[in-house]
């Protein structure tokens, strides 16, 4: 928590005047917020607590226990594998495998320059087009391995 | 303007069609998430701007359409021109003013863009005799495909908002109670539960305050009917929570949609907005005097959401942790208040049954199981999508007569269905009727309707695998069976996969998965046990294959399985190009070898081989050949 | 009063209870871990599963469930110690005893059940925790909701707001003094208490200057109860003595 740069609250103080100050609506405005910021910063979280009057404990276990949710700040470009079970037989090992190699990261982690994030997600519903990868908004059916590089450029990576 | 008695909606109803029926050719372009993947959205755009600047909108009474998903991703992007019927395959938005000039203007069919039947290698032209839409009885998902799915005006042209106009103006609520059980539909979340049932409970629930819910959770990794139905027909659903409120009472009602699901939650959001412009959702329905609105909650992420406490405590804004099952969510679900929840597709084929009585509903389908079921069929199959069937339907017809069988017509080994609660049928069970009790007794369930088609390079311990590794993710960590189960469980099967099985690990397997089905709080943990003794049961001699023999029969574990190139290859060198390591060597025209110091196993190679020239074989064959 | 068997003994018990109350007063021993009285039952250890039958239901068909927060019922049929209940309490002991290794209670609890040494793979960070969620629900009924659980699944932990000093941590101790494992650790003195990586200043009793309460705590009783902090202020002691002192025909002896 010390080590997060400042953020501006005036993006969080119109989501929360958007939703009933109360605890059903925080996982809407979390979703919002990690729209806003690209992830949930502490501070963020904070003013959540205090405005819907949820205790903070609560707002981080909440913050932790979905997926949909990262406390770290993500790439600018997220980079999402689906791993549901059609895509898993058809290959979705090696594509995360291949990202791996492209651009030395895992699952759940950022590159350095902040540009990607890698993500295995769950069943996107595009099982007919397995493998399925999203790169940022684009959808790219039936991936490769040996395509890799085509997809990452359209997504903004430069090789060199 | 807004409905304020069943005669305006009559009215409206009738002005709807005839503006249908006024546009003498339409263009229907499938787009739902599958299609948009490979450039829907581009041939729509295309479509619209050549027909407006060839000013053909004037002439010939053209209708270009953004449809929901027809269901035949893989041969997207998917056009279909009425009122001839015609299928137009994977379309590309620079082949459009060909199109129009050939085939609107020409009269004229296009053959390369035509569906080839991969049966006969013969070219259909009309939607309706492909083997794959043929064979379909469409209820849940009757308009998606035929409809735009953000045109209030288009779905009621196709009888949407029907059923809610004869439940509010026709019916009592008892009687629509009535007509729900005469069809016989049970949830098509997994449970199947009958739905009418479900709606007398919580009608007989104390209370004045009442809700009801759509799960659009669908978690599991295979399935994507709700995804289509969301996204191409979103009206089917309010309509049928609409009836569903009228006959409980209830005035409020939620759609839970996960995250991963971003158009669905858009296509929703319109429906709603406009549905409540026009007086059909919100105060004074139809002039009714019935209120009842919706709102959308989307999900966080987490697959355990789609349990029906879990989801309710997800709507509540707090983790998703099932509870007890004692106290019924009928009586006190969401706040603790009487709460039904339904599936989306249970949902989107409440109007239909409404609209035309439930006998109708009921003569379809089997003894126990009514109706029809939405499919996904997925995996090793030649024709992957969406289909809905009636129930009793074989799934020899569903995998092989209208999947057109195994993927480059390798063997079939499974087909898994029912999602990370289900199992594996194998080949000699095809001929099972698909319904909730035929599933159920040969040790899978109809789940929410994933089909996944496995060929002979599947290994089944990795399935199991799979799944375990999937449900570890997901499990939410309240109760010890599941959390630490789980985790154990995957921890002998990663020793399984990488050849360090001992004797007794299938008894250990065996034991652990009784104390998860009998101890676990929520089927999440009772439940998966069932890919792990489905595969056990029909599979064992590839489990003891890995344990006795250090062998993946399959080819498909890698620390067990390497590779090697046979004599019949033509050094076509097309595998060269697809291994990640460059661990293959060879030129062009020579036979090529794979060094496998370098080999990861991943079968890449194999995968792409166009002569079958590559082959598995055990790691410790390969490493006493080199002894000797 | 509904009447039901447990163990082929008949019991009588009040309307509203938990199977675990029947069960204790047929004289049935039922092993618990996260159960509390005056807490709400939660299920999450699954120690105290017991086969049940309704009344309505076949003689020989059971349902596996817990006696903690399963609610009685007229005719109902309870079996505490039946080969797949004791097969399902082993393999939840088991389970715990290779997660907590070195965790006495769980040791002796397994033991009981006939297991010396766990039969699954031995957690590489051996914890005390069972996560029970004892801590958490006790300090969300005191109505601090200091801590709470983080992450899911395996790596569920029980943790304050970004594993730093909880803010509305007040130092109260319950989540300590009810973990049934003494996995929460604190210390303790007449000027200082910590606990969960926060500081508190302690209150002093004005007549024996003993350290009673935490700053904190006796200002959220107080601003719960409307009570004045003082009266928090004062030893449990200090306050019979002088209510003792209230009653004339008693000698006080120290």
């Amino acid at each position: 928590m010390a080590e997060q740069p400042c953020v501006d609250l005036s993006k969080t103080e119109e989501i929360l005047a958007s939703y009933p100050h109360e605890e059903p609506s925080l996982i809407q405005v979390l979703q919002d917020v990690h729209r806003a910021y690209n992830y949930l910063p502490c501070d963020v979280l904070v003013r959540v607590a205090m405005v819907l009057d949820v205790p903070l404990a609560k707002v981080f276990s909440v913050s932790t226990f979905y997926k949909a949710f990262s406390l770290e700040p993500q790439g600018d470009t997220i980079i999402k594998v689906c791993t549901g079970t059609a895509c898993h037989i058809r290959g979705a090992g090696q594509l995360v495998e291949e990202l791996e190699r492209k651009l030395g990261i895992g699952a759940d982690e950022t590159t350095e320059d902040l540009k990607f994030t890698v993500k295995t997600v769950n069943c996107v519903g595009a099982c007919a087009m397995a493998p399925v990868m999203i790169v940022g908004e684009k959808y790219w059916g039936s991936a490769k391995p040996a395509r890799m590089s085509k997809y990452l450029a359209e997504g903004g990576h430069d090789e060199n | 303007m807004r409905i304020e008695s069943k005669d305006q909606f009559d009215a409206l109803r009738t002005e709807a069609k005839k503006l249908e029926d006024s546009h003498k050719r339409k263009i229907l372009v499938c787009c739902g998430t599958g299609c948009l993947a490979t450039g829907a959205k581009e041939v729509a755009e295309s479509f619209a701007k050549e027909i407006e600047e060839r000013g053909l909108d004037v002439e010939v009474g053209l209708g270009v359409k953004s449809t929901g998903c027809h269901g035949f991703c893989e041969r997207g992007p998917l056009v279909v021109f009425q009122p001839e019927g015609l299928l137009y395959t994977k379309v590309q938005a620079k082949r459009v003013p060909e199109i129009i000039e050939k085939t609107i203007l020409g009269e004229e069919l296009i053959p390369g863009l035509l569906y080839k039947n991969p049966a006969d290698n013969e070219r259909i032209p009309a939607y309706e005799e492909i083997p794959f839409y043929k064979n379909q009885v469409r209820v849940a998902m009757r308009n998606i495909g035929r409809i735009d799915p953000t045109d209030l005006m288009d779905a009621i042209a196709h009888d949407a908002y029907t059923g809610v106009a004869k439940a509010l103006f026709e019916m009592t609520p008892d009687e629509v109670l009535d007509e729900v059980e005469v069809s016989g539909q049970r949830g098509r979340g997994g449970a199947g539960f009958y739905t009418a049932r479900k709606w007398r409970s919580c009608k007989a629930a104390p209370g004045d305050r009442r809700f009801v819910l759509c799960n659009g959770d669908e978690g599991d990794p295979g399935a994507f009917k709700d995804r289509s139905i969301m996204e191409g027909d979103p009206h089917s659903v309010l309509e049928g929570m609409i009836i569903g409120a009228c006959a409980l009472g209830a005035h409020e009602g939620f759609i839970y949609v996960r995250d991963e699901y971003p158009l669905a939650v858009v296509n929703l959001q319109v429906a709603i907005v406009e549905a409540r412009k026009l007086g059909l959702l919100g105060e004074n329905i139809m002039g009714s005097g019935f209120d009842f609105d919706i709102q959308i909650s989307r999900g966080g992420g987490a697959f355990v959401c789609g349990e029906s406490s879990a989801l309710m405590r997800s709507l509540a804004g707090k983790t998703g942790e099932p509870r007890a099952k004692y106290v019924h969510s009928t009586e006190k679900g969401l706040f603790d208040l009487p709460t039904v929840l339904n599936n989306v597709e249970t949902w989107a084929g409440i109007g239909a049954i409404i609209h035309h009585g439930g006998a109708w509903f009921a003569a379809m389908g089997t003894k126990k199981s009514k109706g029809t079921k939405a499919f996904s069929l997925v995996g090793k199959v030649k024709n992957t999508g969406l289909i809905e069937l009636p129930m009793g339907t074989t799934l020899r017809h569903i995998i092989f007569d209208i999947g057109g069988g195994v993927l480059k017509d390798r063997p079939f080994k499974a087909v898994q269905t029912g999602g990370p609660s289900g199992g594996c049928i194998p080949e000699d069970l095809l001929d099972l009727p698909v319904d909730y009790e035929k599933l159920t007794e040969a040790g899978s369930m109809m789940g929410s309707g994933g089909m996944i088609v496995m060929d002979d390079r599947t290994c089944m311990v990795d399935v199991a695998r799979y799944f375990l590794g999937f449900l570890t993710e997901e499990s939410c960590g309240k109760c010890t069976p599941c959390r630490e189960g789980l985790k154990q469980m995957l921890a002998i099967y990663d020793a399984l996969i990488e050849g360090r099985g001992r004797e007794g690990d299938i008894e250990k397997i065996e034991a652990l998965a009784n104390g998860m089905q009998l101890g676990s709080l929520c089927e999440l943990g009772k439940s998966a046990p069932n890919p792990v003794l489905s595969t056990l049961k029909y599979f064992r001699s590839e489990y003891e294959a890995h344990i006795r023999d250090r062998a993946c029969p399959a080819g498909i574990c890698r620390e067990l399985t390497a590779f090697e190139i046979m004599d019949d290859c033509d050094g076509c060198h097309v595998c060269f190009k697809a291994c990640p390591t460059e661990a293959i060597e060879g030129t062009i025209k020579e036979l090529h070898v794979i060094h496998q110091d370098l080999c990861i196993s991943c079968g890449a190679c194999l995968d792409v081989c166009p002569t079958d020239s590559i082959r598995t074989l055990p790691k410790i064959e390969l490493a006493s050949r080199e002894v000797v | 009063m509904p009447t039901l068997r447990v163990n082929g003994r008949k019991v009588t018990v009040e309307e509203d209870v938990y199977l675990l109350e029947a069960c204790r007063a047929a004289g049935a021993e039922v092993p618990t871990l996260c159960n509390f009285d005056g807490l709400e039952p939660w299920g999450g250890c699954r120690l105290c599963v017991v086969d049940m039958s309704l009344a309505k239901w076949d003689d020989d068909w059971f349902k596996m469930v817990t006696a903690c927060n399963h609610p009685v019922e007229e005719g109902m049929t309870v079996i505490t110690d039946s080969e797949r209940v004791l097969a399902t309490r082993r393999v939840v002991l088991d389970l715990l005893l290779a997660r907590c290794p070195e965790t006495p209670l769980i040791q002796q609890l397994a033991r009981e059940q006939g297991i010396e040494e766990t039969s699954y793979e031995l957690n590489p960070e051996p914890t005390d925790c069972i996560l029970c969620g004892l801590c958490t629900r006790v300090c969300d009924h005191i109505g601090v909701s200091a801590i709470a659980s983080t992450d899911r699944g395996w790596g569920r932990e029980i943790a304050p707001p970004f594993n730093e000093p909880p803010p509305d941590c007040i130092g109260c101790l319950a989540c300590a003094e009810i973990c049934p494992t003494d996995h929460i650790k604190f210390t303790n003195s007449n000027i200082r208490r910590t606990i969960w990586g926060k500081e508190f200043e302690m209150l002093r009793d004005p007549k024996t200057g003993e350290a009673v309460i935490t700053r904190a705590q006796a200002e959220h009783f107080a601003a719960r109860s409307g009570v004045p902090k003082s009266y928090f202020e004062t030893s449990d002691k200090s306050k019979r003595l002088e209510l003792a002192k209230t009653f004339e025909k008693l000698q006080v002896v120290k």
